[in-house]
């Protein structure tokens, strides 16, 4: 890997004149896990589509690999929220996860049965999708990131809607990809006791409020920090 | 024309509309594009007025009248987080409106009832090419893109990250829809068609583990709907368009009947 796979450089978004990012500044590390929390509306899911070179900034840019993302956007995959799926849609879930390849014959991480396999749905590949619980649904949206040739995981609400054993274990998983080498981003609007288990915290308002290890953040933000639930209580 | 073309052009007619609307609409059903799919039926008739009147093919008209209405309500709905259904019914209402003021104005001879309902009894062999070519252009379509069109229908937003050319798939789609529905206008009209390309599509959907799977179980579906209603027509003495319409109707409303009304020792 090298160094600096994503970079933001002082990015800024605006929707209708409405500005929901401001002048917001990152560099994600590889083999990190790192957490971006912020209320509803403070601009995660933007500031992810931003990264992933869906949207273009207002001003600013973004790199990755020193290049604008928009040139090797197959490097950052985004695993988007689970209502933009529509899972009453006639697929099997080893189908759905192979569509992480539909652009490229190579694979990321793992091919279609190795990313099964690793998110531990290899025995419900033939089922339909909507047939999969809340939880294992999105071990099925992961699976399909990591089948993309990707470096950068961004993670837009994964453990939203679904119980905590499922929560559990999806963020232990997250833990393993980033320990093996990927880059991940993991937004949330819960945050609390769960940031423990991330290498950074990013706190975002439409700007960066606040960016450092767990214990940073709790002593800069304190009482501010929500005692509610990040990825698991 | 033979006794034989009398009768069999027009059953292969209705057959082939049975098998390739529902093909169709299982694209259409799982896109959530219906709406999409009425407004370019509608949008058909100003096109095939000016084909008639300057002497050309009415298919080639439709094609491009259909396809020109479903571009211009996407580009009204740009920008519209509220009511984008209300765009594509006002473009329906105008493409429509402007098809029957054509007529006249341009002094055509056009057979309206026959383009909105349909008249299976009276296509010929170029009818039956016209679908021919249209189930020729839906099987390229499928052959090449499948995966994409899977792609686009369970995650439309995950399609466009992952960097797939959404825009120029929708367009490909909207142009063999284009076709799917002025071929199948001679059989069932620009009104019915809407019928034949959704109602096959639903009874099996929730069952089936691929959309491949979901548009074999369509089309058996829609063979059996246009059969049933054709061959009805002739002892009933009945216009075939209307009936496999109705056909159609009584294919959704059938299993829910036969639920309510069993016997109250199956209910358990």
């Amino acid at each position: 890997m090298g160094t600096a796979p994503l970079i933001a450089d002082s990015v800024s978004a605006a929707f209708d004149e409405r500005v929901v990012l401001q002048d917001v500044s990152l560099t994600l590390q590889p083999g990190t896990l790192t957490a971006l929390v912020g209320a509803n509306g403070a601009g995660k899911s933007t500031l992810l589509h931003l990264l992933q070179g869906q949207l273009s900034p207002t001003s600013g840019r973004v790199l990755c690999d020193g290049l604008p993302v928009q040139r090797c956007r197959d490097q950052v995959a985004l695993m988007p929220q689970r209502g933009r799926i529509d899972w009453s849609f006639p697929i099997t879930v080893r189908e759905f996860v192979d569509l992480g390849s539909v652009r490229s014959r190579s694979y990321g991480c793992c091919d279609t049965e190795a990313a099964l396999q690793r998110v531990g749905l290899a025995a419900l590949a033939g089922r339909r999708l909507d047939a999969l619980s809340g939880g294992q649904q999105q071990r099925a949206l992961l699976a399909r990131a990591l089948v993309q040739p990707s470096r950068v995981l961004l993670l837009d609400e994964p453990c939203a809607a679904i119980d905590p054993p499922s929560r559990a274990q999806l963020l232990q998983l997250m833990r393993q990809l980033a320990d093996a080498g990927q880059t991940l981003l993991v937004s949330s609007h819960d945050w609390g006791s769960a940031l423990d288990q991330y290498d950074r915290v990013i706190v975002l308002d439409g700007r960066v409020l606040a960016d450092g290890t767990p214990d940073q953040i709790r002593r800069r933000l304190g009482d501010q920090l929500d005692p509610g639930a990040h990825c698991h209580d | 024309m033979t006794e034989i073309d009398l009768w069999l052009v027009p059953l292969l007619m209705a057959l082939l509309v049975g098998v390739l609307c529902p093909v169709t609409g299982t694209l259409l059903v799982t896109q959530r594009r219906v709406l999409q799919a009425n407004l370019i039926s509608h949008a058909v008739l100003p096109g095939v007025a000016v084909a008639v009147a300057f002497g050309l093919d009415p298919a080639i008209g439709g094609v491009l009248s259909g396809l020109l209405g479903s571009l211009l309500a996407e580009r009204l709905q740009r920008g519209q987080s509220a009511g984008q259904e209300a765009v594509i019914n006002t473009v329906l209402a105008g493409f429509l409106g402007l098809g029957v003021l054509l007529i006249p104005l341009l002094n055509l001879r056009l057979d309206l009832e026959g383009l909105l309902f349909g008249d299976l009894l009276i296509v010929d062999w170029s009818d039956l090419t016209r679908v021919l070519v249209a189930a020729a252009a839906m099987g390229l379509l499928l052959l090449a893109r499948y995966r994409q069109l899977v792609f686009l229908g369970v995650d439309p937003e995950g399609a466009q990250a992952s960097g797939l050319p959404v825009r120029s798939l929708q367009l490909m789609q909207s142009l063999v829809t284009s076709m799917v529905i002025v071929s199948a206008m001679a059989a069932v009209g620009v009104i019915l068609v809407i019928g034949l390309l959704c109602a096959p599509v639903l009874p099996g959907l929730r069952r089936v583990g691929s959309l491949r799977a979901a548009m074999v179980q369509s089309a058996g579906m829609g063979l059996a709907v246009s059969a049933i209603g054709f061959l009805l027509a002739v002892p009933l003495n009945l216009p075939p368009g209307p009936l496999i319409g109705v056909v159609c109707m009584a294919l959704l409303c059938l299993p829910k009947l036969t639920l309510q009304w069993r016997p109250a020792w199956t209910r358990q």
